[in-house]
């Protein structure tokens, strides 16, 4: 998580020749667009990946994402910060994909083992031992509970989703987070709230 | 303040989201209200699981950014290829309205007369103007056309562009230092659906993995390939270089997940060779082979364990 702190600190030292690097790119530079591409595009990545839970989805929406941004550029008025811009992009592309599996009744194919232990203590006791990941022979264990959390994640609304994903796995702070939705801070930490608030009534009660 | 509001912040202080003047006051009203001090305690725990499974996600595997930048750039190309290249204006002055009503009758008078006509299309030479746009005008015999757009049409004046791609049958001859047939070469072990062109393409990239754009695909080829003879091909092209970080990585992948036994067994033995005194690849090596079906590859896992410290 600090790591991801430390990143985002970096990108306001970067957001000076962003400035440069986009109009260029605005005026066909591919390499300009290519450097802006690669400031972003691991944690565009993260967050596909994470949304989508598979590779194959994960490289899809990276592939849209960029592929927007790149069509659309020349309407970039530098209202917002490219990196707000693009994973205001992201986002949207993830939410599109979810919603086509949703429709289509897919089951979310997450990479790892999704078999179910009916003989499974329950979670509510895990969460008791908040150190189980110190003890190696729970790391197994730990990746059952990776599959639970996934289900929970299942459970919240897409915009709660997006506003969990963005601040917890992402890192963005919730300001940003409000700007990426085209809303507020306040907006988000509501969002947050009630996302933490169905986790936990999720996760404690399997 | 109502407890709920408390329970509201307790959530924004585990994400630091809370002012300081804020954070002392949910402090102070947290040691003297035991039910927001059991939030609390159950909200930090819940925090903490999440926290790790958010650091199991905290990084993305190298393979999937390359493979994802791969792609990108591919349909950048394609895209820039596309607005280059594929404009066709040279069809403009085909079909005015005075040369429909032409064709009307001239089809008319053909069919009368009991004549074939066996070719409708005609294609106008480019419009001379701008060579560097590099536009086809003719439509080869053996190409196939396709995402064909009506770019602009006028009825007025009967003005008609398109725009579209055209593929055709391609035979290139050259030798390895030429960066075209390199590239093509690449292309037919990521691409050709057929195993033995993929075989022969490896064969060739795999005498001069020295470029690292060849051991990329190499690597890719490594851990994507569903041939295994392919897959042992661009093996024994990387062994020589198994002392490196990320061929090492791609070798410990192997040795891990393919199903090939023989593809193991020439990872482990690259790897032993060429790292013959890291005791840290030694130590993730015995986890990995001792987790193997195979005994030869168990015991060399050991066997590296002692020669190793």
């Amino acid at each position: 998580m600090e790591a991801i702190l430390k990143r985002t600190a970096q990108r306001v030292h970067e957001s000076d020749d962003e400035k440069l690097l986009i109009e260029q790119a605005q005026n066909g530079d591919r390499e300009a667009f290519e450097q802006l591409v690669r400031r972003h595009d691991r944690d565009i990545l993260r967050l596909a990946f994470h949304m989508l839970g598979n590779r194959e989805e994960a490289r899809e929406v990276f592939q849209e994402t960029f592929l927007k941004a790149y069509r659309s550029l020349s309407r970039f008025r530098f209202e917002s910060s490219f990196y707000t811009w693009v994973y205001r992009i992201a986002t949207n592309v993830s939410l599109d994909h979810l919603r086509k599996r949703q429709t289509l009744k897919e089951e979310i194919s997450y990479e790892s083992d999704t078999e179910m232990n009916p003989d499974r203590p329950a979670l509510k006791e895990t969460l008791a031992a908040t150190t189980y990941y110190s003890n190696p022979e729970r790391r197994l264990y730990g990746k059952e509970v990776g599959e639970k959390i996934r289900e929970a994640l299942k459970t919240l609304s897409e915009k709660e989703r997006l506003v969990f994903e963005l601040r917890h796995y992402q890192g963005l702070r919730l300001k940003m987070i409000g700007e990426i939705m085209g809303s507020t801070e306040e907006t988000a930490k509501n969002y947050l709230f009630r996302a933490t608030q169905k986790l936990r009534a999720y996760l404690t009660h399997v | 303040m109502s407890c709920r509001d408390y329970q509201h912040q307790i959530t924004l202080l585990l994400y630091d989201e809370l002012p300081e003047s804020s954070r002392v006051e949910l402090e102070t009203h947290l040691q003297s209200c035991p039910n927001c001090h059991d939030a609390y305690e159950s909200e930090k725990a819940m925090h903490s699981v999440l926290a790790e499974d958010a650091a199991r996600w905290s990084d993305i595997p190298s393979d999937l950014l390359v493979e994802s930048r791969k792609g990108l750039a591919d349909k950048l190309d394609r895209i820039e290829r596309n607005r280059s290249r594929w404009r066709l204006p040279a069809f403009s002055v085909v079909f005015t309205p005075m040369r429909l009503l032409e064709s009307v009758a001239l089809i008319a008078m053909g069919l009368a007369l009991g004549v074939y006509v066996s070719n409708q299309r005609q294609v106008i030479p480019q419009v001379a103007g701008n060579p560097a746009q590099d536009q086809i005008s003719v439509i080869p015999r053996n190409g196939t056309i396709s995402n064909l757009q009506v770019v602009s049409a006028d009825p007025v004046t009967g003005q008609v562009e398109l725009a579209g791609e055209i593929s055709q049958p391609l035979r290139f001859q050259g030798k390895m230092e030429d960066d075209t047939v390199r590239s093509l070469l690449f292309s037919a072990l990521r691409d050709a659906n057929n195993p033995g062109s993929r075989l022969k393409a490896v064969e060739m990239l795999a005498q001069k993995p020295t470029d690292e754009s060849i051991e990329e695909a190499l690597i890719n080829a490594l851990i994507y390939d569903h041939d295994a003879g392919v897959r042992m091909r661009a093996m024994e092209g990387l062994q020589r270089f198994a002392d490196e970080q990320h061929v090492r990585a791609a070798f410990m992948h192997t040795l891990e997940n393919d199903t090939d036994a023989g593809i193991r067994v020439k990872a482990i033995d690259a790897l032993m060779a060429r790292n013959s005194r890291d005791v840290e690849l030694a130590k993730s090596l015995e986890a990995v082979t001792k987790k193997d079906d195979n005994p030869y590859i168990r015991s060399k896992g050991l066997e590296f364990v002692g020669t190793a410290k």
